[in-house]
């Protein structure tokens, strides 16, 4: 057998292998996401009540999505986790940035700034909210207190639709910030320490050595953070769950809180599998995108 | 020397807000919890419990099964980290270790499918696991949460997969070994901090998860912690001081585990991210 022959048989057997490896993945993904992604679309074109069992799945073609168009209520929880990605995101951003320079100093002691990230990202996002709800209290909370202390008039956080979405943003802001700033963190310490020397015998102040070395330097981790906040703000929940439960009325609500809503307590199969379909053409764009990025640098590393 | 002292006094500043940051929610709620329900209501609040009681924490133990909630929670992040981390090391070795054709293309399609929003399939996989007769057990929320940390701990693995020697594999199959031996006797072994990470972030996420097991387990026996802390609530009230205490009993073991695996867990995230 020529050396050619053989190294062909070694790679069918290694594809073979692969194949194999791979298989456990696949099965679980075929039946926790491809699966259902499949029963989302059928069901979305169906009219399923749970609540009227007898009356069976009934094609129903882009009637629930035409149903969907003309509902306010998902308009306005469509805007509203819009609102909360475009306020969040950015905000989670600088605050996230700010906690990773001031992270990045050189601590003797390292475990209280390390724990002082890991601790909100480890908070279950529900507690997170729970949390916040007590610190917005109208009367005993400490928000409150403090704008008394500072000569203010306190304010009804939770029962003014502005108000209440500016608090839902402040706990996701402070929530996600700590993910940010542990990603970010790694993207700075990656950063040569040479380049600020460099800078620095060249007279460049503090201010230009972070615009001109530090963020560009950080470019592809915030990109990284930024995608993924994305993502998981598309699916916002828990918090506004466990802080207003949508309310008041159901101002704060997001796409996530309507589809289970409308799943669980109206019990509409049909209509909520629509609005799961439109959320997740809401994500595959931020998926997308963050795949695009991926693959470009990959083969910018010249991986194979 | 001036210099010295300020530079010394900046670092100082910055470790301080970023503790206080994110020690402060955690600290508040202990205080709370030591309060009585007639302290919390004086006007102005108080900061510092004035007659410290641990009454909340003993009625956060009986008013709720939390013990139960507790125990819940273990039993479905440790099997889904289990499950999780064989699943995505089996396919991090096969993505970076073996010559497989489009390996990037399936890397790419296997982190899209994973990193689809589980909350927009709710729907379905209530569905699915009601068809299945799962809704009320383990299993309804074990699988979903092995797929929610698959894109993170594939990600991981294949970066410390990516760094052993071919020679070390090479070797131990000329002494006898398949390449699943070689596979789960050298390449897992030694690179045991990324499987560690991995299972450290598999098993945050699952302890973590809301909204599916708000969905998949009615029953309030089958209830997880992050679940069980919202029954607490009162019907129009909210009891403060028992919430609190409740909390803090609740993020007690998420704190040990972080605190003893702090290293990792931040070299983890990282790696995942921005190697990803």
């Amino acid at each position: 057998m020529t050396d050619a022959a053989i190294s062909t048989r070694k790679d069918m057997s290694e594809r073979k292998l692969g194949m194999l490896l791979l298989l456990p993945a696949a099965v679980l993904l075929s039946l926790i996401v491809l699966y259902p992604i499949a029963t989302l679309l059928f069901t979305s074109l169906h009219s399923v009540s749970n609540a009227n069992p007898q009356a069976g799945e009934q094609w129903v073609g882009l009637a629930n999505y035409a149903r969907a168009f003309d509902d306010d209520r998902f308009w306005h929880s469509l805007w509203q986790t819009v609102l909360y990605i475009v306020i969040t995101v950015p905000g989670a951003l600088l605050m996230g940035l700010g906690l990773a320079l001031l992270a990045n100093k050189p601590f003797t002691i390292k475990w209280p700034v390390r724990l002082g990230l890991l601790l909100p990202w480890a908070l279950p996002l529900v507690f997170c909210g729970l949390i916040f709800r007590w610190f917005f209290e109208y009367e005993t909370g400490i928000v409150n207190d403090l704008l008394v202390r500072l000569g203010a008039e306190p304010l009804r956080w939770l029962s003014s639709p502005t108000l209440a979405t500016i608090a839902i943003c402040i706990t996701i802001i402070w929530k996600s910030s700590s993910f940010m700033a542990l990603m970010l963190l790694a993207g700075l310490q990656s950063i040569p320490k040479s380049l600020y020397e460099a800078a620095e015998v060249d007279g460049a102040s503090k201010w230009q050595q972070f615009v001109e070395i530090t963020l560009p330097m950080l470019r592809p981790a915030i990109f990284v953070a930024l995608i993924f906040r994305t993502i998981t703000a598309i699916q916002t929940f828990d918090i506004p769950y466990a802080m207003t439960g949508g309310g008041p009325g159901d101002a704060t609500e997001t796409l996530a809180m309507y589809i289970h809503k409308t799943t669980l307590d109206f019990l509409d199969f049909g209509y909520g599998s629509t609005l799961a379909t439109l959320m997740f053409l809401l994500s595959l764009v931020a998926t997308s995108g963050y795949l695009k990025y991926t693959r470009r640098s990959a083969s910018r590393s010249g991986e194979d | 020397m001036g210099f010295n002292f300020n530079r010394k006094a900046v670092v100082w500043f910055a470790a301080i807000i970023v503790a206080v940051n994110g020690f402060f929610p955690a600290v508040w709620i202990f205080l709370t919890a030591l309060k009585t329900e007639t302290e919390l209501i004086k006007s102005p609040i108080t900061y510092l419990p004035q007659a410290p009681t641990l009454a909340n924490f003993e009625t956060a133990f009986t008013a709720q099964p939390i013990l139960r909630f507790m125990w819940n929670s273990f039993v479905v992040a440790s099997l889904s980290t289990v499950l999780c981390v064989l699943v995505s090391a089996l396919a991090a070795y096969a993505l970076t270790r073996l010559r497989m054709p489009y390996r990037n293309l399936i890397m790419s399609v296997l982190l899209a499918v994973a990193m689809f929003p589980l909350i927009s399939l709710m729907v379905p996989l209530f569905k699915v696991m009601r068809e299945l007769g799962l809704l009320n057990t383990y299993l309804a929320l074990i699988l979903p949460y092995a797929v929610l940390s698959l894109p993170v701990c594939t990600l991981v693995m294949a970066s410390f997969f990516q760094d052993i020697p071919p020679d070390l594999e090479a070797a131990a199959m000329i002494d006898g070994c398949t390449r699943v031996q070689a596979l789960f006797k050298v390449v897992i072994p030694l690179s045991a901090p990324g499987v560690f990470t991995a299972a450290i972030l598999a098993f945050v996420n699952a302890w973590d998860e809301f909204l599916l097991a708000l969905t998949m387990m009615s029953r309030v026996s089958m209830r997880t912690l992050s679940v069980g802390i919202t029954l607490y609530q009162g019907e129009f009230a909210f009891p403060w001081p028992l919430i609190s205490a409740a909390l803090i009993i609740a993020i007690v073991p998420i704190c040990i585990i972080i605190a003893i695996f702090q290293e990792r867990v931040v070299g983890g995230l990282t790696s995942g991210g921005v190697k990803g």
